[in-house]
């Protein structure tokens, strides 16, 4: 690496420390409480896998050049030398934590790994060696944010091939449009994924609902913020921002996707409009009888997986929960304290990365799935597509023989007319 | 109906849901010649977005959607 390059890093790591992050990086005492906190290490036993040596990869790289003893006198302060072989490291470190920051939980000091985590991410897009399949769709998200008018009828028309699908659930009056969009004035706008399970179910439970509500043109998902890199998150987010601005909604609904409701909560605190995710909404129209369902819909035993931005990184535990009461009553818990949950092993962008990182994401989730098997349930719930998929993939790789559903559809399955 | 469209390849991402039209796309294209062009057929709504946006930020060519049907298909000029 030569030198230039390493001072333009080194400009990257100064711009990330503000207070909380020097916190993080001068506090770790070793104690090795985190040690067994990470799935990861958990499944694999692999020293490199345990949350404090991956900030201590960042760590050392800190103490060569920002803390003065590493300065003058590198090999007390284990300072390392910022090069091609510290980037690997910091490869292997960031991108096999999927930032779902049990281990902080543990952590008597509350150091956060995700945040650590960053700094290798960002440098690592520095030196243009971050997984480029994620700033692909990154790129691809942004430039839809520049191009909505190349767009707009197509995707619409698009949509419009829904709408059956979604009376089926749900039956209308003639003249009511079962996906509205583009809608000024709208209450709601609601940020889907692309795909028509995330719009088919939860249009069907807006129109339950009588919801005044309006589809975005955009979708929630920020890979942006799977690959680490601060200004291609702000783009992918400020089209939702500016197109609810537009919209002059009061509330901007994420649906079941985990990173795009961190972000939005995170980044979005001062904006003119709530910010919710889909299960907090569907929990809501449930208490005031807006939806009714029906319980007979569902038989055998039920779990739920927390999905780690959506409840330990975005607060939101309870919701679900109250809405399976509403459809099961043999509820299970797979962890005596949701916020200790265990991560599916799918998150940081890792199954956006898909069939690349499958051995990995089966390997470094065995706890997962055995904290699954232990259950005994038939059915498992969550309410993210990331989760969703990697679970399915353990359901196929361990055997579990259980039912991966969304809790959106299972609301919509059981909507009473 | 697409007499003047010569494709290369075909890739049938029929039932994957975002993003995995784009991300076995970018890699399909690569597995024709430059200048050569490829079929994607796909189902997900979120392709009618994703195409146009995908051609322009990776430098290829949309030369046509087609959603006359259930299936959408995209013909793409590798360029790059
Ligand atoms: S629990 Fe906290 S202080 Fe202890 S080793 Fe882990 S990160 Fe460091
Ligand atoms: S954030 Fe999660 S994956 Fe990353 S080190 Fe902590 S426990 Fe492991």
């Amino acid at each position: 690496m030569d030198q230039n390059t390493r001072n333009d890093l080194l400009q990257l790591f100064r711009e990330k420390l503000n207070s909380a992050m020097t916190y993080y990086l001068e506090t770790c005492t070793r104690c090795g409480i985190c040690t067994e906190a990470c799935h990861v290490y958990a499944s694999m036993g692999q020293v490199k896998h345990i949350s404090a040596y991956r900030h201590e990869i960042v760590r050392r790289i800190y103490k060569k050049y920002f803390k003065a003893r590493g300065k003058v006198w590198p090999s007390v302060g284990e300072a390392k030398e910022l090069n091609e072989t510290a980037l690997e490291e910091l490869y292997e470190s960031a991108y096999s934590c999927t930032g779902c920051r049990r281990c902080m939980v543990y952590c008597p000091f509350g150091i956060d790994t995700q945040m650590i985590m960053s700094i290798a991410k960002l440098l690592l897009i520095g030196a243009h060696s971050e997984p480029e399949i994620l700033t692909l769709l990154a790129d691809t998200s942004i430039e839809k944010g520049k191009s909505l008018d190349l767009f707009k009828e197509s995707f619409m028309e698009g949509v419009k091939k829904l709408e059956k699908d979604v009376v089926k659930k749900w039956k209308m009056e003639a003249g009511e449009t079962a996906i509205p969009m583009d809608v000024v004035g709208a209450d709601l706008l609601f940020v889907a994924l692309a795909g028509a399970h995330s719009i088919i179910p939860t249009a069907a439970v807006f129109n339950a609902a009588g919801e005044h509500w309006t589809l975005s043109f955009f979708e929630a998902v920020n890979f942006g913020a799977f690959v680490g890199d601060p200004t291609r998150t702000q783009l992918i987010l400020d089209r939702i921002l500016n197109e609810a601005k537009r919209l002059k909604v009061k509330e901007v609904c994420i649906c079941e996707c985990g990173t795009a409701f961190r972000v939005m909560k995170q980044l979005a605190a001062d904006q003119p409009f709530k910010v919710s995710s889909i299960t907090e909404v569907h929990a809501r129209y449930i208490k005031s009888g807006r939806i009714k369902l029906d319980p007979s819909k569902l038989n055998g035993p039920v779990t739920y997986h927390d999905p780690c931005q959506i409840a330990r990184n975005g607060g939101v535990f309870d919701e679900p929960r109250y809405i399976l009461k509403h459809l099961t009553n043999d509820f299970r818990e797979m962890s005596p304290e949701p916020k200790y949950n265990w991560c599916c092993g799918g998150g940081g962008g890792l199954v956006a990365l898909g069939e690349d990182t499958l051995d990995f994401r089966m390997k470094s989730a065995r706890v997962k799935a055995d904290q699954i098997k232990t259950t005994g349930v038939t059915t498992l719930v969550t309410a993210c597509e990331n989760c969703h998929t990697q679970l399915n993939n353990l359901n196929d790789h361990y055997q579990l023989g259980v039912n991966v559903k969304f809790l959106t559809s299972m609301v919509a399955d059981a909507l009473m007319q | 109906m697409n007499e003047e469209i010569k494709v290369d390849k075909t890739l049938d991402l029929k039932g994957l849901p975002c993003p995995m039209p784009i991300l076995k796309t970018s890699r399909g294209i690569k597995e024709v010649e430059i200048g050569q062009v490829i079929e994607v057929l796909s189902t997900d709504p979120g392709s009618l977005a994703d195409f146009p946006s995908w051609t322009r930020s990776s430098g290829n060519e949309l030369l046509k959607t087609d959603q006359s049907g259930e299936v959408t298909k995209f013909y793409i000029k590798r360029l790059v």
